[in-house]
């Protein structure tokens, strides 16, 4: 924003007559007509910190927002959080269902839009198969209703095709954790951040994407100034603030940088090789089981000076952060989209995990590899409930024929009814739909027409005539609104009951504050009236209420390590959220697993402290990992490199902070920040407009010249609906996770 | 040992007072003709920077400041059109509450007192708006 001196001079003058003028509180007198007759528990509706909210009702009406006290955020929330109301009012509510006709969408009744909607999926699977419908749903949808889409689609519907935004932001991260520990979700809690020494966070913006964990990081640093924060992002973000040690290194290369770590804490000595010997299997990266000396030879290639090499970070850096790493008493690591949106994201997330288990940081109270997630349910509501085109409730795996066959006994069904092949993943989903090989797709809290990358191929495959999709969405304005074929009105947030599980497996209630508006209907309702005109087998969705739902995944959990048994409605009524595993009434939830005392899927007499009981020999996996560069590195064509992500004031696709006044005029429209360095080369003044190009599209943005980004890096954020960065984004994806590659891609830019 | 709490009590008043003058003499949110960004853009900090830099930059070396947490979740938009009102000084009850009502009903048994944060933490001069983070890299540079 372009400030004059005169208009600085005039404000200066109205700000001196401050001190002069009376008459403060009738902004108070105000404020208070709004307060609440009554506050219901709920949890905060952005990201996956998960922080609890108490929802302040006034006349049948969202007034405000607090803390919840007893949550794991001790009653903080961050500029998003303590904002929220006026969303759920947003006059562009969808507030009754819609009919596409003649290219237009028409108010319609539930029973002609849900008739219309069956008809279309019956259809469908009359005519091409099962795996001819779909299911996208959302890491913003509650426990419940992932669970009931994913066993309406894979026991009612014989479709594997399950699938969910997740995927493009948490899928390496469960690839990561299965192959490393084999299970899936940390193995700490947030509670580690009290008594952590070391932080080591990379490819993550804490401070702007989780900005409750940082300010509780930022805490423990303010209250001990000896504990140490390592920030490794190619942008100087403001997480990088508090940073003891701020690591900028060129996109893409941190493989070189996690083994180089590695390296350097072996030649100093600083591995617990009483832990490894005990704990820690060595495995290349085709399987094969070798020793720690073929590790020490493997890490050879990757000596501090080699790695400087590659990523551009000084030898002395990397050996200073590797010290600091082994060093501290307690080390968390922290990651996020800067890891998991990658084609090597499983791989970054085994190395990060690698330094642990070199280290011997793990399942101490304060040490622990800590994945974060972007969504509010990512991990409660996808993850666990297993709604992946692959996966099945509780980590199970569809391929193995046993997981099918327990869960199909446990859902009282006949063996074989769930189909042995996987679906298809997110990518390859929407690139059978845009070739109307996928004939109907249910989208459900979900915007994938802003979200999807390389988005434009995928919206040229939404306008097709042969092919249907239904979308169940909170709001008029969403991207995706104006390709569907029906539109559902959802009823939004605190509008419904059910349950979020964030980041730390903590799973907590949203209790029903107010009543949906206009004609809305929670998804559970929309889902459930769905599988009935579908003629589902009864015995698939025996359920009354959502609550019922929650009762039958604790059962089906109950013989896995998920166990949350214990969590039964009662008490998430009563308490804040509880962390599973907990597999009793009286069990006061998990804070670390895999040790012997702590994680109740452990006898208390086994015979050693800890056990990875995810593996066969209980041994997690230190893997030989090489750096490998991104799908599409920069070349002389397209010379630098794009990446996008968050600002603290927006999340995700905006529908949501883009409807509160002030969180809209603070980034009322997405740009493009570019290093001093390269603006000066490129003759870009702050608020110039600049061309992008990719291989894919070209936009213009206006420039936010800074130091931010490295020199040769641009940074776009993805929240804008009317300049949507996916166009230039890649759908390239990580063989293992099958994660697209939204942080890296080869771009030229100019001044316009 | 008796002078030095009569001291303390007579400079704890005399605070007490400063405060309550200070807080007496604010303006009321209507009163105030706040210029309107030219692209509707809204970063308080950039503007407030050069005509209250003192105050953007205490706000900015703060445990807020650090956390991100601006100028209009607390003072609201200055249009008036925001989702809470504008106010020059927050209301405790609805604005700080929020996030620090634990620390407030710990306040309000422990000394008493309506639990009006102004009292006690001057906003934009310490503890709400002081420097946090000292030995940061952010101070160091």
């Amino acid at each position: 924003m372009k400030v004059t001196r005169r208009e600085v001079l005039k404000t200066a003058a109205a700000a001196s007559a401050l001190a002069a003028i009376g008459s403060p509180l009738t902004t108070v007198a105000k404020a208070a007509d709004n307060e609440p007759e009554q506050w219901v528990k709920s949890v905060c509706r952005f990201c996956g910190t998960g922080c609890g909210v108490m929802v302040g009702i006034k006349g049948g009406k969202v007034v405000t927002v607090k803390g919840d006290p007893n949550n794991h955020n001790s009653g903080f929330l961050c500029l998003k959080g303590a904002l929220m109301p006026p969303i759920v009012y947003s006059k562009d509510r969808v507030t009754k269902p819609y009919i596409r006709k003649n290219g237009k969408l028409e108010p319609a009744s539930w029973d002609e839009a849900m008739s219309l909607v069956a008809s279309k999926f019956k259809a469908s699977i009359r005519d091409h198969g099962p795996t001819s419908v779909a299911y996208y749903g959302s890491g913003q949808a509650l426990t419940e209703e992932s669970y009931l889409a994913n066993k309406i689609w894979k026991a009612g519907l014989g479709s594997n095709n399950v699938e969910g935004n997740p995927r493009l932001c948490m899928a390496s991260a469960v690839g990561g954790y299965v192959t490393t520990f084999g299970k899936d979700e940390p193995c700490g809690s947030y509670s580690d951040i009290d008594s952590a020494t070391c932080f080591f966070i990379i490819g993550s913006n804490m401070s702007e994407c989780h900005p409750i964990l940082f300010k509780r990081v930022a805490a423990r640093k303010q209250a001990d100034p000896t504990v140490k924060v390592i920030v490794v992002d190619p942008r100087k973000t403001n997480t990088a603030r508090i940073a003891d040690e701020h690591v900028s290194f060129k996109p893409g290369t941190d493989l070189a940088i996690l083994n180089s770590m590695a390296y350097v804490i072996i030649q100093e000595e600083l591995d617990n090789q009483r832990f490894h010997n005990k704990y820690v299997t060595f495995m290349t990266n085709d399987k094969q089981k070798v020793d720690f000396d073929a590790y020490m030879k493997f890490l050879e290639d990757y000596t501090p000076e080699k790695a400087e090499k590659i990523s551009g970070v000084p030898a002395d850096q990397i050996r200073r952060i590797a010290l600091m790493f082994a060093e501290a008493s307690a080390t968390t690591s922290f990651w996020c989209m800067g890891l998991n949106q990658r084609i090597r994201g499983v791989w970054a997330n085994n190395l990060v995990s690698n330094l642990h288990l070199l280290t011997g940081h793990i399942g101490k109270t304060g040490a622990s590899p800590f994945s974060l997630t972007g969504q509010p349910n990512a991990c409660g509501g996808v993850r666990d409930t297993g709604s992946l085109c692959h996966l099945l409730p509780a980590g199970r795996l569809i391929k193995k024929p046993e997981h099918r066959a327990k869960l199909e006994e446990q859902w009282g069904l006949k063996p074989g009814t769930i189909a042995p092949k996987p679906g298809l993943h997110t990518i390859a989903l929407w690139n059978a739909f845009s070739e109307a090989k996928v004939k109907a797709m249910f989208v459900v809290c979900s915007n994938p027409a802003h979200s999807l990358p390389n988005v434009n191929i995928y919206l040229e495959g939404m306008k097709r005539k042969d092919n249907f999709m239904v979308l169940s969405e909170p709001f008029m304005d969403a991207e995706t609104v104006k390709y569907c074929d029906v539109l559902l009105p959802a009823a939004f947030w605190c509008e419904k009951r059910g349950t979020y599980g964030c980041s730390e497996r903590r799973y907590s209630l949203l209790m029903k504050s107010v009543e949906p508006m206009g004609e809305c209907k929670p998804d559970y309702d929309i889902l459930m009236d769905f599988a009935k005109r579908m003629n589902v087998d009864p015995k698939v969705i025996p359920f009354k209420n959502i609550d019922d739902v929650w009762n039958e995944w604790r059962e089906v959990s109950s013989v896995t390590p998920y166990n949350f048994m214990g969590i039964t409605r009662a008490r998430m009524e009563k308490e804040s959220g509880i962390l599973w595993p907990c597999p009793t009434e009286d069990h006061p939830g998990t804070k670390i697993r895999y040790v012997r005392g702590k994680d109740p899927n452990i006898p208390k007499d086994y015979k050693n402290k800890y056990h990875f009981y995810g593996k066969k020999d209980g041994r997690a996996v230190i893997w030989f990992r090489p750096y490998k560069g991104a799908a599409e590195e920069p070349d002389a064509d397209y010379p630098m490199v794009l990446t996008t992500g968050r600002v603290i004031d927006h999340w995700h696709t905006g529908t949501m902070t883009m409807k509160v006044p002030e969180l809209r005029r603070s980034f009322p429209k997405a740009y493009v920040e570019v290093n001093v360095e390269d603006a000066k080369a490129k003759g870009i003044k702050n608020g110039d407009d600049v061309i992008l190009e990719t291989r894919r599209d070209t936009m213009t943005f206006q420039a936010r010249v800074s130091d931010v980004c490295r020199p040769g890096l641009v940074f776009v954020p993805w929240y804008d609906a009317n300049l949507l960065i996916n166009k230039l984004t890649l759908n390239a994806f990580d063989k293992g996770s099958k994660q697209p590659e939204y942080k890296i891609c080869a771009i030229r830019i100019k001044k316009a | 040992m008796k002078s030095k709490i009569t001291i303390t009590k007579t400079l704890a008043g005399l605070g007490a007072a400063f405060c309550l003058c200070f807080f007496a003499t604010q303006v009321s949110a209507a009163s105030i003709k706040h210029l309107k960004a030219p692209d509707d853009a809204a970063d308080c900090y950039t503007c407030h920077q050069k005509v209250t830099p003192r105050v953007a930059q205490n706000w900015y070396e703060s445990k807020h400041g650090v956390a991100l947490m601006k100028c209009f979740v607390c003072h609201g938009q200055p249009d008036g059109k925001g989702s809470i009102p504008f106010a020059v000084v927050p209301d405790a009850k609805s604005v700080c509450r929020k996030c620090h009502e634990p620390a407030m009903l710990r306040m309000e048994k422990k000394f008493g007192i309506d639990p009006n944060c102004y009292v006690c933490h001057p906003f934009h001069q310490n503890s709400m708006h002081h420097d946090a983070y000292k030995k940061s890299i952010s101070k160091k540079e």
